[in-house]
C-alpha cells in the first residue's frame, strides 16, 4: 500500500474511507434505535393502561423510569459490541439526542415551575399547554436530522412519516384523553423500530 | 498544464501515499482511533501500519499515545492542527490535477 497513486484514486480512497467510516456507525445504529423504539411503545401502553385505570396524569413520570432503563441497557449493549471510534457523524448524532433529551426535560420542567407559579399567585385555569405534540415535534425533527447525517433514507423517511401520522393522531384524539399518549407508539414503531430493523437486516447481510 | 490552464500544485508526498492517507481520512473523521481499528479499516500488516504512523508522528500530523485499557495495551492515534492543515491542502492541491474541477 506504500506506492504512489493518482489524484483520482486519492480522492476515491478519501471519499471511500469516509463513507465506510459513515456505513459503520449507521450500521452500529440498528440495536439501539430497536431497543429505544420498544421502550418508547412499552412505556406509552404502560402509561397509557394506568391512566386510564387511575385517572392520574401523574403516570407519565414513567418515562423518567424509561430514559434509565434506556441508558442501563445501552451500556450493557455497548459493552459487548464491536468497537468503533466516535466520528464527526456519530459525535453529531449524540449531540441531537442529547439537545433532545435537554430540550424535553427542559420544557417539562418549565411546564411545571409555570404551573407552581400560578398557583402560587394565584391565577385560575387551567394552564393548556400540548406537552405531547411538541414532544411528538421534537422527536420527529431530531430522527429526521439522524437520518439525514447518516445519509440513511429510511430513517428520515420514516421518521417524516411517524411525526405527520402522530400529529395526526394528536388531532383527532380528544384533549386530556389518556389515549393521546398512544401517539409514542406509532412513532417508536415508524421512526425508531421500522428503520432499526431495516439498519440490521443490513448489517446481518 | 491541466487543461484548464492552471498549474498543477505540488502534492504532499507523506499524504500522497496509501495507507497514509487512508489513515489521515480515517483520523480527520475521527479525530482519534486506536491501532487495532486502524489495522482492520486498512488492512495493514502490523508492521507496515506501525512504520506508516511514525512517518506521521515524525512529520507532527499525528499523535501517538501509548497506554492501557485494561490490562491490554493501547496505542491511541490523533490527528492534530497540523496534520489537518495538511490534509486540506493536499486534497486542495488534488483538484489542480482533476480537469474541470473548481479550485
Amino acid at each position: 500500500m506504500e506506492n504512489n497513486f493518482s489524484a483520482e484514486n486519492s480522492l476515491r480512497l478519501i471519499a471511500e474511507t469516509i463513507e465506510r467510516s459513515r456505513r459503520t456507525i449507521a450500521k452500529n445504529s440498528g440495536k439501539p434505535l430497536i431497543l429505544w423504539g420498544a421502550l418508547v411503545a412499552v412505556t406509552a401502553i404502560v402509561i397509557w393502561a394506568l391512566w386510564s385505570k387511575t385517572g392520574s396524569a401523574a403516570w407519565n413520570f414513567l418515562w423518567f423510569a424509561m430514559s434509565a432503563i434506556g441508558a442501563v441497557s445501552m451500556r450493557f449493549m455497548t459493552r459487548n459490541s464491536e468497537k468503533v471510534p466516535d466520528t464527526e457523524v456519530s459525535r453529531m448524532l449524540g449531540k441531537i439526542w442529547m439537545w433532545f433529551g435537554i430540550f424535553s426535560t427542559g420544557f417539562f420542567a418549565l411546564v411545571w415551575a409555570a404551573w407552581g407559579l400560578r398557583c402560587a399567585i394565584g391565577i385560575e385555569g387551567p394552564l393548556r399547554v400540548d406537552l405531547t405534540l411538541i414532544i411528538v415535534l421534537l422527536m420527529g425533527l431530531c430522527g429526521t436530522l439522524s437520518g439525514a447525517a447518516l445519509k440513511f433514507k429510511p430513517i428520515t423517511i420514516s421518521s417524516v412519516v411517524a411525526t405527520a401520522l402522530s400529529v395526526l393522531f394528536l388531532m383527532v384524539m380528544p384533549e386530556g384523553s389518556a389515549l393521546r399518549i398512544l401517539t409514542f407508539v406509532i412513532l417508536g414503531l415508524f421512526a425508531l423500530i421500522i428503520p432499526g430493523v431495516i439498519l440490521q437486516k443490513q448489517t446481518n447481510n | 498544464m491541466p487543461d484548464n490552464g492552471k498549474l498543477f500544485k505540488p502534492l504532499d508526498p507523506l499524504l500522497h501515499s496509501e495507507l497514509r492517507l487512508a489513515v489521515m481520512s480515517i483520523l480527520l473523521d475521527a479525530g482519534s482511533a486506536d491501532f487495532v481499528y486502524l489495522k482492520a479499516e486498512t488492512g495493514a500488516t502490523s508492521g507496515n501500519l506501525s512504520v506508516q504512523l511514525d512517518k506521521l508522528q515524525q512529520a507532527g500530523y499525528i499523535e501517538v499515545t501509548k497506554g492501557f485499557k485494561g490490562k491490554m495495551p493501547q496505542t491511541v492515534c490523533s490527528i492534530t492542527d497540523r496534520g489537518r492543515d495538511a490534509f486540506a491542502a493536499y486534497v486542495d492541491a488534488l483538484r489542480s490535477y482533476i480537469p474541470g474541477s473548481k479550485n
